[in-house]
């Protein structure tokens, strides 16, 4: 006999609002469906009440992990309207701090995760990790959380000492290289916990139009930063991490993988790093109507904005943002069918969701 | 024959690509959603979303179409005469929570289709705060 349980809103693994109602046969999930919603914000609405500069303030609270991405994303939107293009060290400074979230992003993850597999020992060590990376976006922007870096038309604060963010790095991948990625690999209970859970195949993975690193544990090889580069990654030199089982390792190795190649990037940015202004754009803007796109790689995946603006308004006429989980969670369903009933926290934790995104 | 102009041939439309910020945008009256759908399934391009627009003077509701294409970005526009166009939920299953949030905010009907309530979690009201108070 089937019965359903109930997960969520408040939900046992992680601190967000959703609820996963669980369709079981014993312990083995037959089916689930997903209730998201519990704390929709209306930010795109509110967006419509406010003017450039303090549009660009309210889209930063989209997001608590990525929040840098979404200031980049809009500005970059409303870059298009206006026909602006930021100065060469904007952009090299705009791919270092977009790689340091992702850095903070993904090892949180695996925190996480770890945590979720009963080795607190990793979480520890991981959020040990994570704050380095969170003292230098400290150091640089003067905030944890929110960093205000980006501007229409380019950054709001220089990298002034690439020294501090290089010692980190090392000190990072050495950690990653030693401990991380070979206990996540190697050992039996993260692998039993791991190897062959919450399956999501190519062809589900293309159907659902999952992104990110869910997509590229899946085999699909895409990434945005590859297929339609912004800021200043067709300069750098990175692999794109891929994987083709579709379970929870792959995702956990894809970004484990995604760490090392994120240290590649800075490395080059930072050595490369132009000089010159930090940002190009008049004192005054005046708005032609117009729309403007912005796709930028987050930690979880695609971010899509869409911009559209009418002639001497001083807000926008519609902002429109796609998150990453908002593409994601779906696939949750197919994970978690077949699963034991204990192994669904970790599936779902597995795709890295954030509903703050989601309930934008 | 490029991409673009293939794809408009095989949808049957006649009006020219234009390129609109980063995205090369096709706007047509006539497009047939689910033809589109159908095609961009064929060609493996990657469903991003839908951005429901409400246009100036009260010049109803608009859908833009949104496809990755071998990392190009495709949209298409479409109007929402009388507040309805088809689902492609059936053939694009990325597409169920945007058609469901826009059902919700705009008071698009996306016929075809059933809906369970997606970010309202109260209520039954449609079309609620997106879309302008006097529609």
């Amino acid at each position: 006999m089937s019965y359903q349980i109930p997960m969520g809103p408040y939900h046992p693994a992680l601190e967000e609002p959703y609820k996963l109602d669980l369709v079981c046969d014993g312990e083995t999930v037959q089916d689930a469906k997903l209730n998201v919603g519990f704390n929709f914000r209306g930010i795109e609405h509110l967006a419509e009440s406010r003017n450039y500069i303090q549009v660009i303030a309210l889209m930063e609270r989209v997001c608590g992990i990525c929040s840098n991405i979404h200031t980049l994303s809009v500005c970059q939107a409303i870059e298009q309207v206006l026909g602006l293009t930021p100065p060469p060290r904007a952009l090299y400074i705009r791919v270092i701090v977009a790689e340091l979230e992702r850095l903070h992003s993904h090892v949180l993850w695996a925190g996480i995760a770890g945590k979720l597999m009963g080795f607190k020992t990793m979480f520890m060590t991981c959020f040990a990790i994570r704050e380095k990376v969170m003292d230098v976006l400290q150091a640089i922007s003067g905030n944890r959380v929110n960093y205000a870096m980006n501007r229409i038309g380019g950054v709001n604060r220089d990298v002034t000492d690439p020294a501090i963010i290089l010692l980190m790095i090392d000190d990072l991948e050495r950690d990653m290289v030693k401990t991380i990625i070979p206990i996540f690999t190697t050992s039996r209970t993260a692998l039993s916990r791991c190897a062959g859970i919450g399956v999501l195949t190519e062809d589900q993975a293309r159907s659902l139009g999952v992104v990110g690193p869910t997509a590229r544990a899946s085999g699909l090889p895409q990434d945005i930063r590859r297929a339609a580069p912004y800021a200043a990654y067709e300069e750098m030199e990175f692999n794109v991490p891929v994987e083709p089982s579709g379970d929870v390792k792959a995702r956990l190795v894809v970004r484990a993988l995604e760490i090392l190649e994120s240290c590649r990037i800075l490395r080059q940015a930072l050595s490369k790093l132009p000089p010159g202004g930090l940002y190009s754009c008049p004192e005054e803007l005046e708005f032609p109507s117009g729309r403007g796109f912005s796709r930028v790689e987050a930690p979880r995946g695609e971010v899509f904005y869409s911009v559209s603006w009418e002639e001497e308004s001083d807000s926008p006429r519609r902002v429109h943002v796609r998150t990453p989980t908002y593409a994601n969670m779906p696939a949750v369903r197919c994970m978690v069918r077949g699963a034991r009933l204990a192994d669904t926290p970790l599936i779902q934790a597995s795709v890295d969701p954030c509903y703050s995104c989601t309930d934008r | 024959m490029s991409t673009l102009e293939s794809i408009s041939a095989d949808l049957g439309l006649n009006e020219a690509w234009e390129l609109k910020g980063s995205s090369h945008w096709l706007a047509s009256p006539t497009l047939d959603v689910r033809k589109l759908a159908e095609l961009m399934r064929a060609r493996k391009a990657r469903f991003i979303t839908i951005t429901a627009t409400e246009l100036p003077e009260h010049g109803g509701i608009a859908l833009d179409y949104h496809w990755d294409l071998d990392g190009q970005l495709l949209s298409f526009e479409v109007p929402a005469e009388n507040n309805q166009v088809e689902s492609i939920y059936d053939l694009c299953e990325a597409a169920d929570w945007i058609e469901r949030e826009v059902h919700e905010y705009f008071a698009i009907d996306f016929s075809g289709r059933d809906y369970v309530p997606l970010m309202l979690r109260a209520g039954d009201k449609m079309g609620v705060n997106l879309r302008e108070e006097d529609e």
